[in-house]
């Protein structure tokens, strides 16, 4: 909504600054989103009053004068002497600019000394204004000259003018009116609203001679109002009216269109105007207006010259033979004022919101009228707005008014009255007001008092304006809104501790993150929506959850998995010449669970590139993520995170993401997720050109199945005794099978076993490798002898031998 | 008495030798040849026995002393020299590159999420969360916004295609419904969590974006509560110097409404006066009836706001998308 500082001005007195106005609206809940000011002719030029008049201390030709200008006195210095005590005349302010000749340098007045003696001014002679050739002495105004006054004003000539841009809220239709914003100030200001009269002159034909109204649906369309004007001349618009509307952002069509949207910014009621004659006449010799709705694949042409079908739940304005507007969103292009215009039928009307919405909305067709109306019109200003149109249209293109309205709904009926009980305020906004002021407020804003019921309880008449004042609270923010929430006194915070279950596990993510940065990841975000052909990458099609309105298609699935997300996070880096990348994701996915939507948490992680940070030294400096790096994290991880019994199992097959993987399990079972290698076909597809390593596990499982309690074992107090074993075993044996046969020898004091070699090459027949084991062997209550070690080893060693098929070289 | 003489030039001579070794070998080889066994200082010790009972106290005495003597600074010069052996042949320059070990960096946002929250949580707030996926009553039929509403238009909300909950959530307000719905007041509680709005990408907007929510609910909240707590919250995540104002608004579900707007030197700096950060209100008791509150019995408050607007306030971000590129150069700078 746009509205100028003096249209403003007419409806209320209000003396605050442009800057000042800006800051009250917006406490109002008015928020300026944009302010444009337009200068007028002689800007900071103000009629002053001269006060004393003496002569200048050090300069015979000079007088020094003291001036009111309105806000204040003030010292000038001049050099006139045409004057008296009491005159009025022009004082331009400091920062005022004076005419110069075309191409001279600006004259700026300014703050100075003349001859040691302050002056904050200069008082204007008609020759300095540029208002005379040449003219001697200080231009005396008239007598009426009110001091303040700007000159422009005084003169009858532009003046300046500021212009809001105001952010409106879907709940006060109202605002989009110029009246409805004056009646905030006058509230706020004690001012008294001043609406526009409209005294029409009384016709001579009747106006039920001429048109009859017959609502079929009065549900849709509570009031019709209809008013005649005979013998108008169409043509441009007076400039007053075409610069108001252009301002407005509105474009300036004639001076019977011009005056319906001029009437539509000040009182917010969208009107329309149909030529008369265009309009069918019905067997009686005069048209009857319809309002019905309309046929199923009724074609009909708008103003804006677009054919539409129509359904038969939108409203149609017609008359006996053809629709003639659309009701509340635009006319039609049959019934159009033209030049040829004489006659003019003003259509005042109140539809209701939700279809006039529906209509806007299924035709993709909005306008200033179809806006106002789905945020809910004023049934009651509907005659008082016609009258305004129809005497600015005999003042702008003259003709001659049919005597009287046609109207559907004269007398519409009230607003629910609203009651409040004036303690409710204090116990919800924490400040004392008391009931007379509250009282006070909501009659400065329309609302009148019904009823005092019971002591402490006032019940309100809400005006028909006033759609969104419903139930007490509505009141209550009224109040705050003209008791300034600014006023509102803080308190500090207090009272319940809250309790949430998710509270714990909020805690519980911290900490796995925390890990997870710890062991060099960084934490990426990505993209919850993703294209179909990356989430095919993850999961079958069938269990993607699609949007029903995507943006577009590489947006429009709800991620399976986090990986493909990492992949184009990945691939962003590698574009941008970061080679090196360990990220880690927590995050939602979604899945189709027996045509279910279903979310989970996942814990994702993606490394590439080199291992460690640039150094300038040492073999390994360049070494690349493999596998075992993501394993060694996500031992690390899940150990630190409580996690104990997880098997790594490999797939037989590649999947059509990772190349060789492994299934995660807990304790044989629970499937907690995968690991594995990008394959090179996707690596090249995102450009990604070292090794690709990425894991997901599912991190809700994780959260239920940890157990992070920690409880204290006695450190050793007695020697361990070490032996290494080295043997050749087949490619196919396991750390795993290794592991098993281990436990299966069950070897006595055995605390612990650490591979700590894997070798294939010289010395090492085809398809085996070679492994060494360091086993650790030590009892908790005496020192172990090397007899007894040797014996448990010895069976140990043996029970390798015979289940790996081992060859045992060393130990 | 030229026994006695000739003990102190020979210990002179032993410490000066010993001084002027030059390395490990050398002044083991000196200590032989003065205090090993067929050393100089040696054979001068021996030739004690031969001494009268007169003069063995004293030249004893005199010897032991010069013994000790050598001892020390053969002690000594060991010491200097073990450590001149010690150091590398190439000495190190301090002023190289280390070897780093990377340590990962949380996300922003992660960073932004956990300090709002470290804030309430001092103030008895526990965290809360909910389903993305919601329902029409969750997300707006429960919050007051009715079907006809301009904030429910297909524009601003995906839909899902599958048929029971079809839309992903546009606020963390739907939390609140859930919350409540629940368990019976009072209830303290903030809500982080992904919302999504359907807004082309650009340096502003992402169809996925981030959003903080704070809801109290007792006995006898009013307006001031809601103000002392943002104040707090506020002061504590943007400095005390931190100007706070709450402009009338409109929210479905809150009555009154507001918008709060802050100021400080950052925002002076941007060339404004304010810059809008949160929203808020009163709960409307509409919805406390939906949930099955008695509004005439309990009040309270709920605010929301944006952890991606105050990530690029905090840090001085001027492009939304850089959260969800996962740039390294981004994610180290935190």
């Amino acid at each position: 909504m746009k509205v100028t500082l003096n249209w403003l001005k007419q409806y209320v007195d209000f003396n605050w600054s442009p800057e000042e106005l800006t800051e009250r609206l917006t406490m109002l809940g008015l928020e300026v989103e944009g302010v444009q000011k337009f200068s007028g002719e002689f800007e900071s030029i103000v009629v002053s009053e001269i006060i004393t008049h003496d002569k200048h201390p050090n300069a015979d030709k000079l007088s020094v004068c003291r001036v009111n200008n309105g806000t204040g006195e003030r010292q000038i210095v001049c050099g006139a002497q045409n004057f008296k005590v009491g005159d009025k005349v022009p004082l331009a302010l400091p920062g005022a600019v004076m005419p110069t000749p075309a191409g001279a340098p600006p004259f700026v007045i300014k703050v100075g000394k003349i001859r040691s003696v302050e002056s904050h001014g200069m008082m204007c002679s008609a020759k300095e204004l540029g208002l005379a050739e040449d003219a001697e002495g200080l231009l005396l105004l008239r007598d009426d000259a009110k001091v303040g006054q700007s000159l422009a004003e005084y003169l009858g000539r532009a003046t300046g003018d500021v212009l809001y841009d105001l952010e409106i809220t879907p709940n006060r239709p109202d605002w989009n009116s110029v009246i409805g914003i004056a009646r905030e100030i006058s509230a706020l200001t004690g001012n008294p609203l001043k609406l526009p009269e409209a005294n029409l002159p009384v016709g001579v034909e009747k106006v039920d001679s001429l048109v009859a109204v017959r609502v079929e649906n009065v549900e849709l369309c509570g009031r019709y109002t209809a008013r005649v004007i005979r013998g108008v001349k169409i043509g441009p618009s007076p400039d007053w009216l075409r610069a108001a509307l252009e301002k407005a952002g509105l474009r300036s069509i004639n001076n019977v269109v011009d005056v319906t949207n001029f009437v539509m910014l000040e009182t917010g009621q969208p009107l329309h105007a149909f030529d008369y004659h265009l309009v069918a006449k019905a067997a009686d010799g005069k048209p009857t207006v319809v309002v019905r709705r309309a046929q199923e694949g009724e074609l009909f042409v708008t103003l804006d010259g677009q054919k539409r079908a129509l359904t038969e739940d939108m409203l149609l304005i017609a008359d006996g033979e053809k629709g003639i507007a659309l009701a509340g969103v635009m006319g039609g292009q049959n019934t159009e004022i033209n030049e040829q215009t004489l006659d003019v039928l003003i259509e005042s009307a109140y539809f209701k919101p939700q279809n006039i919405r529906a209509t806007s909305k299924k035709l993709g067709l909005r306008t200033d009228s179809s806006y106002r109306f789905e945020r809910g019109g004023d049934i009651g200003v509907c005659d008082s707005a016609s009258r305004r149109a129809a005497q600015l249209i005999l003042e702008t293109a003259g003709g001659q008014l049919a005597e009287g309205v046609v109207d559907t709904c004269p007398n519409p009926s009230e607003l629910k009255a609203v009651s409040l009980r004036h303690e409710k305020t204090t116990a919800l906004l924490g400040v004392e007001i008391s009931a007379a002021k509250q009282i006070e407020m909501l009659q400065s804003l329309g609302l009148a008092v019904a009823t005092s019921q019971e002591a402490g309880t006032t019940s309100f008449r809400i005006p028909t304006f006033r759609v969104d004042l419903k139930r007490d609270v509505d009141l209550i923010e009224e109040i705050a809104r003209l008791y300034g929430v600014d006023k509102i006194p803080s308190t500090p915070p207090r009272g319940a501790t809250g309790t949430h279950a998710y509270d714990a596990v909020h805690d519980q993510l911290a900490e796995a993150r925390r890990i997870l940065a710890g062991l060099g990841l960084s934490e990426a975000q990505g993209q919850t929506l993703i294209a179909e052909s990356a989430a095919k990458l993850a999961v079958a099609s069938e269990t993607i959850v699609t949007l029903a309105n995507p943006l577009s298609s590489d947006m429009n699935v709800l991620r399976p998995s986090l990986l493909p997300g990492l992949l184009d996070s990945l691939q962003h880096n590698l574009s941008r010449k970061n080679g090196d990348v360990a990220l880690f994701e927590i995050g939602r996915v979604f899945t189709l669970v027996n045509g279910q939507s279903k979310e989970e948490r996942r814990i994702a992680m993606a490394l590439t590139g080199r291992r460690a940070a640039a150094f300038w030294s040492g073999d390994e400096r360049d070494a690349k993520f493999d596998a075992f790096d993501l394993k060694g994290i996500l031992e690390e991880f899940l150990e630190q995170f409580g996690l104990r019994g997880i098997a790594y199992t490999k797939r037989v097959e590649s999947t059509p993401l990772l190349l060789e993987s492994a299934v995660i399990a807990l304790g044989g079972k629970h499937s907690l997720g995968e690991m594995g290698q990008l394959t090179p076909t996707l690596a090249k597809k995102y450009d990604l050109r070292d090794a690709v390593f990425l894991a997901e596990l599912n991190l809700d499982l994780l959260l239920a199945r940890r157990n992070p309690a920690k409880s204290f074992k006695a450190l050793p107090q007695f020697p361990s005794i070490g032996r290494d074993v080295a043997m050749l075993v087949a490619e196919a044996t396991t750390h795993d099978a290794v592991l098993a046969a281990v436990k299966q020898a069950k070897a006595g004091n055995l605390e612990s076993v650490e591979l700590f070699d894997v070798f294939r090459g010289k010395g090492v027949p085809d398809g085996q490798k070679s492994v060494a084991y360091a086993f650790t062997y030590r009892a908790a209550d005496r020192t172990l002898t090397d007899a007894e070690v040797a014996a448990a080893h010895e069976k140990l060693v043996a029970r390798l031998t015979q289940s790996l098929n081992a060859t045992v070289r060393e130990g | 008495m030229s026994f006695l003489n000739e003990i102190e030039p020979l210990k002179l001579a032993a410490l000066a030798e010993l001084r002027a070794a030059a390395d490990l070998p050398a002044l083991e080889q000196s200590k032989g040849a003065w205090i090993g066994p067929v050393g100089k200082f040696t054979a001068l010790m021996k030739q004690l026995g031969s001494l009268s009972k007169e003069e063995k106290p004293a030249a004893g005495k005199l010897i032991n002393q010069a013994k000790v003597e050598i001892e020390t600074v053969l002690a000594e010069r060991r010491a200097e020299l073990e450590i001149k052996a010690a150091l590398p042949k190439e000495p190190t320059d301090f002023s190289l590159p280390g070897r780093r070990r990377t340590l990962g960096k949380l996300h922003p946002l992660t960073q932004v999420t956990e300090d709002i929250i470290r804030c309430f949580r001092k103030i008895g707030f526990a965290v809360a969360d909910g389903p993305e996926i919601e329902d029409e009553y969750h997300c707006f039929d429960a919050l007051n916004t009715p079907a006809d509403h301009p904030a429910r238009d297909a524009q601003d909300t995906f839909y899902l295609g599958t048929p029971a909950r079809p839309l992903l959530r546009t606020h963390t307000s739907s939390v609140q419904i859930r919350a409540m719905k629940s368990r019976p007041p009072p209830i303290r509680i903030i809500v982080p969590g992904r919302v999504y709005r359907r807004d082309n990408a650009d340096a502003t907007h992402n169809p996925t974006f981030h959003q903080i929510e704070g809801l109290y609910v007792d006995k006898g909240v009013t307006v001031s509560d809601l103000k002392g707590t943002v104040e707090f919250v506020f002061k504590q995540l943007l400095g005390d110097d931190v100007k706070l104002r709450f402009r009338p608004h409109y929210f479905s579900y809150t009555e009154p409404s507001f918008e709060i707007d802050f100021s400080n030197a950052l925002v002076k700096k941007l060339g404004k006066d304010w810059l809008e950060i949160a929203g808020c209100g009163m709960v409307h008791p509409q919805v406390f009836e939906n949930v099955g509150y008695d509004p005439e019995q309990w009040s309270g408050w709920a605010f929301g706001f944006g952890i991606e607007r105050i990530a690029m306030i905090r840090y001085g971000i001027n492009d939304i998308r850089l959260f969800y590129e996962n740039d390294a150069r981004f994610l180290k700078q935190f």
